[in-house]
This record gives structure tokens, C-alpha cells and sequence, in this order.
């Protein structure tokens, strides 16, 4: 007998528009996954958002931060009950005066452990403190979701470190969240160990596509490229070629409100650099595909490394975070706190984090660094850098983002600094210089031009030397430890210990 | 050589600090197995069994290792190795906790040794030759120096 149920075929891998059949047999399989898949109704929900008044629309909202030179400030945040959410959200809104209000989730509901979340649930309500370390958003489902947005009177982004944003972004964006960070590459090599790359990107074209859906009905979403990668020392050009691959996978998919995140580097000037080149490489490479009328503003991101334990130390770095941010130019800066190295902070402190970054955007609101010849040099090295890679995973997918992506990771064209990812080959690595910049110190198989190699490879030269060490990967390793050094050793305070030293 | 397990238990995908301790630790003159990120509780027990391991190192960084660890301890007698020797370091709980109440939680919960945030891999080294000596001398492990 022939089975009249047959298995339907993956659409072959490619960037193309997932398209209105498909998309409508990929939703009703996905919301079928748990229960409160079946609360999320997208005409109902996208008028829903077309109702919400316009300071509470993240792509709104982002426009106008752009338009008036405005750099906003977001902290992050998830805890595991609704009554420590709302308290929490209350809190950033109100007593951090928070722009954009976030929700963080669990790590068991971003690797879809929906089972487990629900016991973090049931604990954390028996302890009386969050066993969880975020918001389980795909438990409680929307109509919960929404009363937590009704507590706010702020726009709110679901923050959801995973390659699996399928349920929660159906959730979220249905539960009254206008914004939605993660991306297809960047969380695939950050926060997965076996997920092979087009599994992650696939997953987020879903989300794209949902985005574009929203769109047709209205709602201008904001979706945002998590380009802080594995949050260790990631020199700009390494995050922002994910931002202009994700980004152009994300625009063909429909997607025309488009933020990118990069990770401070605490480098004045590189840190400038970054933001700007960032800006204007993905406005080339989306111009370049066609794609003329994408609005895509920058995030700068506070320190994503380990923070030190010292209050005052962390108290700094959060006040410094918001100076780079203001002086780059970006459009966001998402904050951290003096609890960093121990941790999630507590409301209290977490509205603090935002209070002190607030301050230093004000302060630094009219500075800025273009012209500058350090400056400029740093931008012409973060382009040049991009282009050679860009230009050849373009290549090497035959003019497909998607297929050249996948192809150049194999390859280790494309390459991630201690990923977690099996798939990539995490042979790169950085190292900070003599002059405090973030640099290449080995650039595995990626493509960068020779001479520009040759620039990061003096300078880290320059730094062995001046501390009188080897040249070798323990520059890459101390790099990591750098900024959570007690403050003695990173700077000490009697001239005897640093002669006896 | 003594064989070590390590890995990032439950789904923590923190990778960096404990692929740093275990370049270190291969520096000191240990065999390193390696499980890496995300590593299921149940993994590190069948590690430890595969390469008859002389100790276990798990590392939890994002919270929620307080949940992952339940009933770690009972995992390995279970499987026959209810002595070998194991360690836990990281950011072990959600939020800013006293470190002494959270060492005696871990303790209890059947670990050797429990590290608080942002401990440094020569420490690490140093406790594990100084337990390894008390070991071998009949006991669980070492005083404090």
C-alpha cells in the first residue's frame, strides 16, 4: 500500500523569501509545540500593536532616537516569575528611567526546554527568589506577556540568547513586544554547542519572516543583530562582518527596521570607529543587493567580557560604557551593573546601571571624534578588513548569503573567537595592543589583506616587547582576564612594587 | 597522569573561562577531557566512566547551575563512582549572593570544592595538588593551607 502522507521536503537552503504557503504550514507546526502556542492570533496581535501608542513601538521609537541625535539607554533583565518580572520591569521604567524596557528569558526556555522552565517556575515561587536566570515567556504566554507591557509605559525588547527563536518570538511579538533581538549566525555561534549553522539561520529567517508579516499588516517591528558574538575581546571588524551577512539575510527576508549591536571594545577610538563603520558597511552591502530603504541604527553594547569584582571599578566601566556609546554616535547603549561579576543584578542595582550611563550620555551628548586621524585610520583598517571577507562569502555562496555563509564557516573564512560552536573553526584570535586596541593576533583561515595583517601583528609585537613577554597566545589569554583584574595589578599604586616586580 | 573532566553543565553556554582552565590545567601535567559547553549532568558521568577519570571540574556561569547540579553527586554512585573527587567554580547562583552561604549549599549538595566568581586558574591547580596529595594519603581532602 502506498502511504498517501508523505514527508514535505526542506526548501533547499537559500536567502530567498520564505513564501506565504510554506510560512503558513511552518507557523502552525510551531505553535502546536506547547500549549500557549494556541493563545497567539497574528490579525488579533498586529492590531494589538497598531493600538499601542507610538512611544511604546520600538521601531518608532528607534527612528526617532536617530532622527534627534538621541542616544537611548536599555538595560537587560529576566526573572522567573511574573510578580518578580513586573516588579523588575516597574523598576527600570520608573526608577531607571530605562527608554527601552527589556525582557531577558531563561536559558531552559531558549534551548526549548519549556518542561524544565516550568519547574524553575515552581521552585523559584518555593524559594521566594528566581531559581531561573530570566522571564520562562513561552510559559506564561502572551496574554500574561501583555500585562506585564501594560505595566510599562516604555517599549520592551525580549532578549533571548538562543538559536531557537521560533515559539518565543511568537509569544513575545503576540504578548505586546515591539522588539526582538538575536540573529541567525550570531547567537548560532555563540550560544550553541551542536546546532550546525543553517539550522540557526533557518530558524531565524522564521523570525524575519514573521517580522515581515507583522509589517504587511501595519506593524514596523524592531529587530535587532546581536553582534556582541561571544562577548570576549571581538575586534570590530569580526562582529561587524555578522552584522552585514545577518542583516542581508534578515532584508530578504522582508525585515526593514534593523538594529546592529557591537560589543565595546573600551577603546575610545576604535570603539568610535566601530560604530561608524558599522553604520555604513551594512548601508553598503544592503544598497549593493538592492535593498535601499532598511533602517539600521547601532547599539553600542557596555564591556561583554568579565567585569572585575570591585564596585567602584564596575562603577566606572558603566559610566565609561556610556561615554563610548554617546561619543560613537550610537543610537541605544545597553547597560550592566556594579553586580556584573557576581551575576544578575538586583532591580535596584540594575536601575542604578542605568541612572550612571544616562549621566554620561548627557555629558558627552556633543562630542564627537570624525576627522580625527586616529580616527580615520582605524575606519579605513575596519573597512578594509570587512570588504575582503564579505566580498568572499558572497562569492563563495555564488551571490547567496545564506549558501556563502554556511560554506565560508566550513571553511573557516568566516570565524568566531572562542565559540562554543562545533561548526566553526574558532582558529581566530584576538589580543589587545600597545595602544589598547583590539587586534588579530592569529586570523586562522579568514581572508584579511596581508599588509593589514601585517599592522595588527607590529602592534601586538609592540606590546610583548614593552612588557618584555613572548609572543604567543598567552597575549590573547590575558586579554581575556584584562578588565576583571583587580585594580592594583592592572594599575599599581607604588612605584617600589612595580621596580621589584 | 591523573585525568580531569571538565565542561559547562546544563544550558550555559559560557565557554571561555573553562576552556582557559583547561589549557592550564593540560600546562600543569593533567590529562584534559574536555566536554565544553552545554554539557547534560548525565555526560559528565559517562565521561568519567569512558576515561576512568581522577576527578570531575564543572563550571557554571550563567545562574542557573543550582538547579543543574541537583542530585549531581548521586549520579556518580549510581554509576560506582561515588568518591571521585569533584569541583564546581563559577557564578553559581541568580544574583549577588553571600559566597560563604553559597559554598556551604554546594558542599552540601556532595562537591569537594565549591569557587566563587572570578576564581583564577592558579588557585584551581594548586587545591587540585594539594586534594590529590590528601587523596593519596586517605583522605578526602586537603586541609585548608
Amino acid at each position: 500500500m502506498v502511504s498517501i502522507i508523505t514527508e514535505r521536503a526542506e526548501m533547499p537552503l537559500s536567502e530567498a523569501r520564505i513564501d506565504a504557503d510554506e510560512f503558513a504550514r511552518l507557523r502552525r507546526e510551531n505553535l502546536a509545540r506547547w500549549p500557549t502556542g494556541a493563545e497567539v492570533d497574528l490579525d488579533e496581535a498586529a492590531e494589538y500593536h497598531r493600538n499601542l501608542p507610538q512611544h511604546k513601538q520600538l521601531g518608532w521609537v528607534m527612528r526617532r532616537a536617530v532622527a534627534e541625535g538621541r542616544c537611548l539607554v536599555q538595560p537587560r533583565g529576566g526573572f522567573g516569575t511574573f510578580e518578580l518580572q513586573l516588579e523588575l520591569m516597574t523598576t527600570l521604567d520608573r526608577e531607571g528611567l530605562a527608554d527601552i524596557v527589556p525582557t531577558t528569558t531563561d536559558s531552559y526556555t531558549r534551548n526549548e526546554r519549556w518542561e524544565q522552565a516550568a519547574k524553575g517556575i515552581e521552585e523559584s515561587k518555593k524559594a521566594g527568589r528566581s531559581m531561573l536566570n530570566g522571564m520562562p515567556l513561552v510559559n506564561y504566554g502572551p496574554k500574561v506577556a501583555r500585562q506585564l507591557n501594560q505595566a510599562i509605559d516604555k517599549p520592551s525588547i525580549v532578549l533571548s540568547g538562543t538559536s531557537m527563536p521560533k515559539l518565543t518570538s511568537e509569544i513575545g511579538i503576540a504578548g505586546g513586544y515591539s522588539g526582538y533581538l538575536g540573529s541567525g549566525i550570531a547567537y548560532t555561534v555563540s550560544y550553541t554547542k551542536e546546532v550546525p549553522i543553517e539550522v540557526g539561520i533557518r530558524n531565524y529567517q522564521y523570525l524575519d519572516r514573521l517580522a515581515s508579516e507583522y509589517m504587511a499588516k501595519g506593524v514596523e517591528l524592531h529587530r535587532r543583530q546581536p553582534g556582541f558574538l561571544t562577548g570576549t575581546n571581538i575586534p570590530p571588524s569580526i562582529a561587524i562582518i555578522t552584522c552585514v551577512l545577518d542583516a542581508l539575510m534578515a532584508a530578504a527576508q522582508g525585515v526593514r527596521n534593523y538594529g546592529l549591536e557591537m560589543g565595546q571594545t573600551m577603546h575610545l577610538i576604535q570603539d568610535a570607529a566601530a560604530i561608524a563603520c558599522c553604520r555604513e558597511l551594512c548601508q553598503e552591502y544592503l544598497a549593493k543587493r538592492g535593498y535601499t530603504d532598511v533602517f539600521t541604527p547601532i547599539t553600542s553594547l557596555h564591556w561583554m567580557g568579565a567585569w572585575p569584582q570591585d564596585e567602584a571599578s564596575c562603577q566606572t566601566m558603566v559610566a565609561y560604557g556610556g561615554t563610548l556609546a554617546a561619543i560613537g554616535g550610537a543610537a541605544s547603549v545597553t547597560t550592566k551593573s556594579v553586580h556584573e561579576a557576581f551575576g544578575i543584578p538586583t532591580p535596584a542595582a540594575n536601575a542604578e546601571g542605568l541612572r550612571t550611563t544616562r549621566m554620561a550620555v548627557y555629558l558627552a551628548r556633543h562630542i564627537r571624534l570624525d576627522g580625527l586621524p586616529e580616527m580615520e585610520r582605524e575606519k579605513d583598517l575596519i573597512r578594509r578588513e570587512v570588504r575582503a571577507v564579505i566580498d568572499k562569502v558572497l562569492e563563495m555562496g555564488d551571490g547567496d548569503v545564506v549558501v556563502g555563509s554556511v560554506r565560508a564557516f566550513a571553511a573557516g573564512v568566516l570565524d568566531i573567537p572562542w565559540s562554543p560552536n562545533r561548526y566553526v573553526k574558532s582558529n581566530i584570535l584576538p589580543a589587545r595592543d600597545v595602544d589598547g586596541y583590539l587586534r588579530i593576533l592569529s586570523p586562522g583561515a579568514m581572508p584579511f589583506p596581508k599588509d593589514v595583517l601585517e599592522v595588527h601583528e607590529e602592534s601586538l609585537r609592540r606590546r610583548a616587547e614593552a612588557e618584555g613577554r613572548a609572543y604567543d597566545m598567552d597575549l590573547a589569554v590575558d586579554s581575556v582576564y584584562e578588565m576583571s583584574e583587580p585594580l592594583r595589578k592592572l594599575l599599581p599604586d607604588q612605584f617600589t612594587r612595580l621596580a621589584a616586580e | 597522569m591523573k585525568t580531569l573532566v571538565t565542561g559547562v553543565i546544563g544550558s550555559d553556554t559560557h565557554i571561555v573561562g573553562n576552556r582557559i582552565l583547561s589549557m592550564a590545567l593540560e600546562k600543569a601535567g593533567y590529562k584534559v577531557v574536555g566536554l565544553g559547553a552545554l554539557t547534560p549532568a548525565e555526560d559528565f558521568v559517562k565521561a568519567a566512566i569512558e576515561t576512568d577519570a581522577d576527578a570531575v571540574m564543572v563550571s557554571s556561569l550563567y545562574g542557573q547551575g543550582e538547579l543543574d547540579v541537583r542530585g549531581f553527586r548521586d549520579l556518580f554512585i549510581e554509576a560506582g563512582l561515588g568518591d571521585i573527587m569533584i569541583y564546581i567554580g563559577g557564578n553559581l547562583v541568580v544574583g549577588k549572593q553571600q559566597w560563604g552561604d553559597v559554598e556551604r549549599r554546594f558542599l552540601a549538595m556532595g562537591f569537594d570544592r565549591a569557587f566563587p566568581p572570578g576564581t583564577r586558574t592558579e588557585i584551581v591547580i594548586d587545591t587540585l595538588a594539594r586534594d590529590f596529595a590528601a587523596r593519596a594519603a586517605g583522605k578526602r581532602i586537603a586541609d585548608s593551607p
